[in-house]
């Protein structure tokens, strides 16, 4: 069945057809909300928050249009209130007490993960709206036109906004990780 | 460099990101979805809620059994504890992550590296003057010990009411926390701990006083956010009034009883 067909059939409640939409998209939802909260428990509650929204919702959901920015979208707002909500603060006291970070499993000995982790601590300086449309765009690898589906402008702004998040991006590269942009491949 | 060489950079080294590996969501959402039925709480909705589940419990008041699983809760303020895990009467909020499966922790007030910055960025971040011009009630501060000081860290964070968040630092090793207070209105945040592993009464100024230390998973929900997570740490908790306080520490039972007897308002 193609996406359309399956989520009209999870719109009259068919949970074995949504099953495959939420396989086919958790990635993709799952690794924006890690992005954006760095903690990969907040990023499953985040994703599982997603999916269950979006199901509540879908009857309201327009099939002719793709359902990844609809999804992402809701995660980058589900994710963005939970950056400012006490429980956050909850969740990063709780952290504390860990015997290890949380992001202790994966390992971090290639040269290329290292450049990635610096480039998202750059980013993680950035306004949020800065940091979405970064990870939209470079993380995600989304188009323009997917990014504005997602953050529900039109085209044109994502260039303008993306054109400023950018020049922040460069001077903070600049100034505090310029190893990133000294490489063999500057 | 241009901005497209720029944009290419970018794009080249965020594919080199390495994710945590990508958990079940299918399989919970579907779990979820077949064992939902109960909708979540709103901050409006509680107060009916509550209502009922006290109507409903007067009812099971008749019935032995049930009332013998009923009183197996203990209520400071906004805070229930349940001594024995999960009572028939109450059921379990939706968790995101299982229980079972909750990240183990360790009684150290160490802090891992990710706390501090989200110390820095949490919303809500003020000063002890500015929250008190913010909330109604008044803000306490510890006058013993007595080299506390000021807290390091303050925020007032909207929660279908205002709650304040005190955050202490070591002074010693100021990447470690020495201890937090929060004042926890009524009507606000739900918290609901389920079994700590040592449970104790105990008075702050007269008042009833619950002792509680880990492990034990938190929960805590109001109209937008829930969630829960396992707590090691040491806590206690009495009310006064509207507001409830839960001072997080990993000292003894009775140096955190003096610490609570000894709040006093910001001069």
């Amino acid at each position: 069945m193609d996406e359309p067909t399956l989520i009209r059939h999870a719109a009259n409640g068919d949970t074995a057809a949504w099953e495959p939409l939420v396989l086919a998209h958790q990635n993709a939802v799952f690794r924006l909300s890690y992005l954006l909260l760095g903690d990969p428990d907040d990023a499953e509650d985040i994703a599982q928050e997603t999916f269950l929204r979006a199901w509540k919702y879908l009857k309201r959901f327009d099939v002719t249009r793709p359902l990844r920015p609809w999804l992402l979208s809701i995660a980058s707002n589900l994710a963005s209130n939970r950056r400012r909500s006490a429980g956050r603060y909850f969740a990063a006291l709780t952290r504390a007490f860990r015997d290890e970070p949380a992001s202790a499993n994966i390992e971090e000995n290639s040269s290329q993960q290292m450049q990635a982790n610096d480039l998202w601590k750059a980013v993680q300086t950035m306004s949020l709206a800065d940091q979405q449309i970064v990870y939209l765009r470079y993380f995600l690898d989304l188009s323009v036109a997917e990014t504005a589906e997602v953050l529900q402008v039109a085209e044109g702004t994502v260039k303008s906004r993306l054109g400023r998040a950018l020049e922040k991006l460069r001077n903070i590269i600049q100034q505090d990780f310029p190893v990133l942009v000294e490489g063999p491949e500057a | 460099m241009n901005e497209m060489e720029f944009e290419n950079k970018l794009r080249s080294i965020a594919n080199g990101m390495e994710y945590p590996r990508t958990p079940d969501i299918a399989g919970s959402v579907t779990t979820r979805l077949h064992t939902t039925t109960r909708p979540r709480f709103n901050s409006k909705a509680l107060t009916w809620s509550l209502t009922i589940i006290l109507v409903l419990c007067s009812s099971l008041m008749l019935i032995p059994p049930a009332r013998a699983a009923i009183l197996e809760f203990i209520q400071i303020g906004v805070v229930r504890i349940f001594p024995q895990p999960v009572t028939p009467t109450i059921e379990p909020i939706l968790t995101a992550t299982p229980v079972a499966q909750l990240p183990t922790t360790a009684t150290s007030s160490s802090l891992s590296e990710s706390l501090l910055p989200i110390l820095s960025q949490m919303a809500g971040k003020t000063t002890l003057t500015d929250a008190q011009t913010k909330v109604e009630f008044p803000i306490l501060l510890p006058s013993y010990p007595s080299d506390l000081g000021q807290p390091d860290y303050v925020y007032v964070q909207d929660a279908d009411g205002s709650m304040v968040i005190l955050v202490w630092l070591d002074s010693q090793q100021p990447d470690e926390v020495r201890l937090s207070l929060h004042f926890i209105p009524s009507n606000s945040w739900v918290i609901n701990k389920m079994g700590p592993k040592v449970i104790q009464e105990t008075h702050v100024n007269k008042q009833r006083a619950i002792w509680a230390e880990g492990p034990y998973p938190l929960i805590l929900w109001n109209g937008n956010v829930e969630f829960t997570r396992l707590i090691e740490g040491h806590v206690l908790i009495w009310a006064d009034g509207v507001i409830t306080y839960r001072l997080e520490t990993d000292l003894s039972l009775e140096e955190a009883v003096k610490i609570a007897e000894s709040l006093k308002p910001i001069q």
